[in-house]
């Protein structure tokens, strides 16, 4: 563990494994990944359903904690007081109370998260304007569409400017559009020196976005880089695919 | 960037606490759950008109009285453990719960603020409940000629229901803290309920001993505040108040130290 501090989001041989039933071995969900996130970068989580994504996430977010290994935000040890002042979280397809307004929401969300009680309604309309739902900030969530809700769910996650963004597959059932609005929101916030880490299916999207991508599979780090050092190591492919799509099939099906 | 954000300080306990039994509170009364119980109880309380035509033995006043705050209280009970199992869950298996725990909110605070709504909302139906029954046994006062227990006495009894079904709270919110479903929640408090109205039966069986550990509800009983036309002492009252502040705390403590400990 280096504990240094200029490393906005730190992972040190971190594994995460659960107790399985009465007749079941304890099941690895995450084993020995290392990984380090500088302020103002991307890194984009990617890999299928059961790779450790979500568990390495929350994992950031201090909501499980480590079996083994060390997840640090900023040096402190993530889930502490002093981390959880730093670390903005969304949740993976996350249902918000449909009968509360926007501003309703993201008053409560700024309220338990620290803001002042007197910056509450300043913070949460700024937050809902950059998410561009300030129109919309008085309507029932109910009336929201998915991606109003995935936008909102960032304004949530950012209403108390934390240091570190954690998205859980952020752009889940998206349309093109609400994608490339998504996309948009994220560069945004890296562009004012947040760490942002979030976990997708979609390559190319993270090829685009991402200042590094970490290819998980069967709770372990296939690969880690950026994408021009993933895409160096790839055998020449076919003009139809993807180039890092080709990288995560060879890395996927080579374990 | 968040150089202005409110320390982690127990200070600020209060505040979040007070902010989740709001948005607890807000979420109870647009659950079409809380509703029906208001209907239900408004209903069981009305029912008393019909009921009074049968003589149960004892003065037709009393026996609304009895009625009515009878079925307060085991609405109030099943209300109880069901809205704290619901909420509780709801945020849980939507996921937004994960997003408010990351925030600097503790999660006893959490726990608190969430039985603090609950028990808001238990005060609403109990509130409601005695303002119809006492408006029908002033009604019926006036129109027998006779005099029932003076308010303070009724207003005593309407407090010590809404005291037994926030204990029923604090019980299911305790098996929220580990179980894995509203159900299982909801009828775990309300069996927990069941065995915590069971001390009476400790002197006779010997094996039941291992209740005295529990909650008595029946210390909650309003027939003899009825029945007397006397209320509880300052002294009677100051010691039932300190026992349910007791079991409510060590019930929320034994919750937030397992749900701290919690994995999402």
């Amino acid at each position: 563990m280096s504990g240094s501090h200029e490393w906005a989001v730190e992972l040190a041989a971190f594994g995460k494994s659960y107790a399985g039933g009465w007749t079941e071995t304890r099941r690895w969900a995450v084993a020995d990944i290392s990984l380090r996130l500088a302020a103002g970068q991307v890194l984009g989580l990617c890999g299928p359903n059961g790779s450790g994504k979500s568990t390495t996430l929350k994992a950031m977010a201090g909501l499980v904690t480590p079996t083994r290994g060390d997840v640090l935000i900023f040096g402190a040890i993530a889930g502490s007081p002093a981390a959880r002042t730093r670390v903005g979280y969304l949740s993976e397809s996350v249902r918000f109370p449909t009968r509360q307004t926007g501003r309703e929401l993201l008053r409560y969300c700024a309220g338990l998260a620290g803001v002042p009680a007197r910056q509450v309604e300043g913070r949460a309309a700024a937050a809902l304007d950059w998410a561009g739902l300030g129109a919309a900030a008085d309507c029932r969530l109910a009336v929201y569409s998915k991606g109003m809700r995935q936008r909102l769910g960032l304004a949530q996650a950012i209403v108390h400017e934390p240091s570190v963004v954690l998205l859980d597959e952020p752009a889940s059932g998206l349309d093109p559009e609400g994608r490339l609005a998504l996309v948009a929101l994220i560069r945004d916030l890296a562009r004012q020196g947040r760490a942002v880490v979030f976990s997708s299916h979609l390559l190319a999207q993270a090829e685009s976005l991402c200042d590094r991508i970490a290819l998980l599979g069967g709770g372990r780090l296939l690969a880690e880089g950026t994408p021009a050092e993933l895409l160096g190591a790839v055998r020449p492919a076919p003009p139809a695919s993807s180039p890092l799509e080709k990288l995560y099939l060879e890395k996927i099906r080579g374990r | 960037m968040a150089a202005d954000i409110q320390t982690f300080g127990y200070r600020d306990s209060g505040r979040r606490v007070a902010l989740v039994a709001r948005q607890t509170l807000a979420e109870a009364l647009r659950l079409h759950l809380a509703g029906l119980f208001v209907v239900l109880g408004i209903a069981s309380v009305l029912m008393v008109l019909w009921l009074r035509e049968f003589n149960f033995g004892a003065g037709e006043l009393k026996f609304i009285a009895d009625f009515g705050l009878g079925a307060t209280g085991l609405l109030g009970m099943l209300l109880s453990a069901l809205a704290t199992a619901q909420l509780f869950f709801d945020d849980l298996e939507s996921g937004f719960a994960a997003c408010v725990l990351t925030k600097t909110v503790r999660r006893w605070e959490y726990l608190a603020g969430r039985l603090a709504g609950v028990m808001a909302l238990l005060a609403l139906f109990v509130a409601g409940q005695a303002l119809v029954l006492g408006i029908m046994i002033s009604v019926r006062e006036a129109q027998v000629g006779a005099a029932f227990v003076p308010l303070a006495v009724f207003l005593q009894a309407t407090a010590l229901v809404w005291l037994k079904v926030s204990l029923v709270a604090a019980m299911t919110l305790l098996v929220c803290s580990y179980a894995g479903s509203a159900l299982f929640a909801a009828w775990a408090g309300l069996m927990l309920a069941a065995v915590a109205h069971l001390r009476s039966f400790t002197d006779q069986a010997s094996w039941l001993g291992w209740l005295r550990i529990w909650p008595n509800l029946g210390l909650f009983d309003v027939d003899p505040l009825l029945s007397s036309g006397h209320g509880l002492t300052w002294d009677g009252l100051l010691a039932l108040g300190a026992y349910w502040l007791a079991f409510t705390v060590l019930f929320t403590g034994l919750a937030a130290y397992v749900f701290k400990r919690r994995e999402f």
